[in-house]
């Protein structure tokens, strides 16, 4: 049941980012789905090893299905890419970074500053990872093949 | 035959013209480097104009265009930092891709590509409650309580408000972000004092507050200009949202250590 609300949440919230960056009205659905099943993947990861590995994770399947879905509806894959990624972005880790300098403790600071590196570096990974499969392997999932912009 | 060359040449700068305009207009609304290097030499293709290159940076667009004897066409364009509107990208993308497929005249190209440029962003109302259910939803992924979900749908919605007012008057990014972590800070200490029936925590409250501020766009296209090997616009971009991270960090825990220093602090 948390685990059910969690992922309404997600999707909620990922949609209130698309809205903020003004994207068309006809991808909410998808951009929504997309943080949904990174989250997902994320949610399912960590129950088995670290926040990097699980952010890891959580990426690869947003980039897939951003990839999909931007040669499915034809359009810049960033529409889904960049919503998608939020829920994953390692904000508290940042902020604790910050806050435990500002207040002189700087051990804590460091772990948390090394937590948020690697995530961010898991992000990175699993962004070129699935950016660099050829792009005829998603025109074979979608029948229409037509132009050059479908990257 | 002179006059026929003439006119070629004049027709090829319009057509430069408006494949730096539709550059531009990508490059000012958050498109990566290759997709508006691909914009340009497909509208250029569309049009016969052959011989093209372009040099794009993240803040610059240089294009010069030839014809068989001479350069008909050369401009660099300083292209300053502005918001993000993925509509808009979407649809020069759509209309790049309908030139393509020969759909559009020039004159056509034009009057729509003028017409895609003067989309105006969502409401800002609409966009303010947007970001407050997104702050609110990861706010409450993040495992916090109902009650914090509740108060940083407002706190989220009223920092998008302060960013809008900000960009609006033209304030520099450092004073703009960290005001709006200071903001975010004060929002969510001011909410610790609402009398509720069980405790709030200020740490998630402003966790999920500042994702609105987060700059999203440049940090995904930051890295897919690495990985594309475009590392000079990449670097710029990755530092970018590195910069905007800290200012925002440093504003939320100024005023958490102030808050700390002067009232003894209560959390």
């Amino acid at each position: 049941m948390e685990v059910l609300t969690s992922l309404i949440c997600a999707f909620f919230g990922t949609l209130g980012f698309t809205i903020l960056f003004n994207v068309h009205r006809r991808f909410y659905i998808c951009c929504g789905f997309t943080g949904m099943a990174g989250w997902a993947a994320y949610l399912a990861v960590s129950q088995f090893t670290t926040a990097p590995i699980a952010s890891l994770a959580g990426a690869l399947v947003v980039v897939f299905l951003s990839r999909y879905f931007a040669v499915w509806k034809r359009c810049p894959i960033t529409v889904f890419l960049v919503a998608g990624i939020f829920p994953l972005i390692p904000g508290s880790s940042v902020y604790y970074t910050a806050y435990y300098l500002v207040t002189n403790s700087l051990e804590l600071a460091a772990q948390n500053g090394i937590q948020a590196i690697k995530i961010a570096f898991a992000i990175v990974v699993g962004i070129v990872f699935v950016l660099s499969i050829p792009k005829e392997f998603f025109g074979l999932c979608c029948r229409k093949k037509e132009g050059t912009h479908l990257k | 035959m002179e006059a026929e060359i003439k006119t070629t040449n004049d027709n090829c700068n319009k057509i430069m013209q408006l494949a730096l305009d539709a550059g531009t207009v990508l490059l000012s609304n958050g498109a990566e480097i290759w997709r508006v290097e691909d914009t340009i030499s497909h509208i250029c293709k569309a049009y016969q104009v052959d011989d093209v290159d372009a040099f794009i940076l993240s803040n610059a667009i240089f294009i010069t265009g030839n014809n068989d004897k001479e350069a008909v066409f050369a401009k660099v364009k300083h292209i300053p930092l502005s918001g993000v509107h993925l509509g808009i990208v979407t649809e020069v993308n759509d209309l790049s891709r309908h030139i393509s497929a020969g759909k559009y005249t020039l004159e056509e190209a034009s009057t729509k590509l003028e017409e895609i440029r003067k989309r105006p962003a969502k409401n800002p109302f609409y966009r303010a409650l947007a970001s407050g259910i997104g702050a609110g939803c990861f706010c409450y992924i993040l495992k916090a309580s109902v009650t914090e979900s509740l108060l940083t749908v407002v706190i989220g919605a009223m920092v998008l408000l302060f960013s809008l007012w900000a960009e609006k008057h033209s304030f520099p990014k450092l004073v703009k972000n960290i005001l709006g972590g200071g903001m975010i800070a004060l929002l969510a200490l001011a909410a610790t004092y609402i009398p509720f029936k069980t405790g709030v925590s200020v740490d998630k409250m402003i966790i999920g507050a500042i994702m609105p501020l987060i700059p999203g766009v440049a940090f995904v296209n930051s890295i897919r200009e690495i990985a594309n090997t475009d590392f000079l616009s990449g670097t710029v971009r990755m530092l970018d949202t590195i910069m905007v991270f800290m200012y925002i960090a440093i504003g939320a825990s100024t005023v958490l250590s102030l808050y700390h220093g002067l009232l003894g602090g209560g959390f």
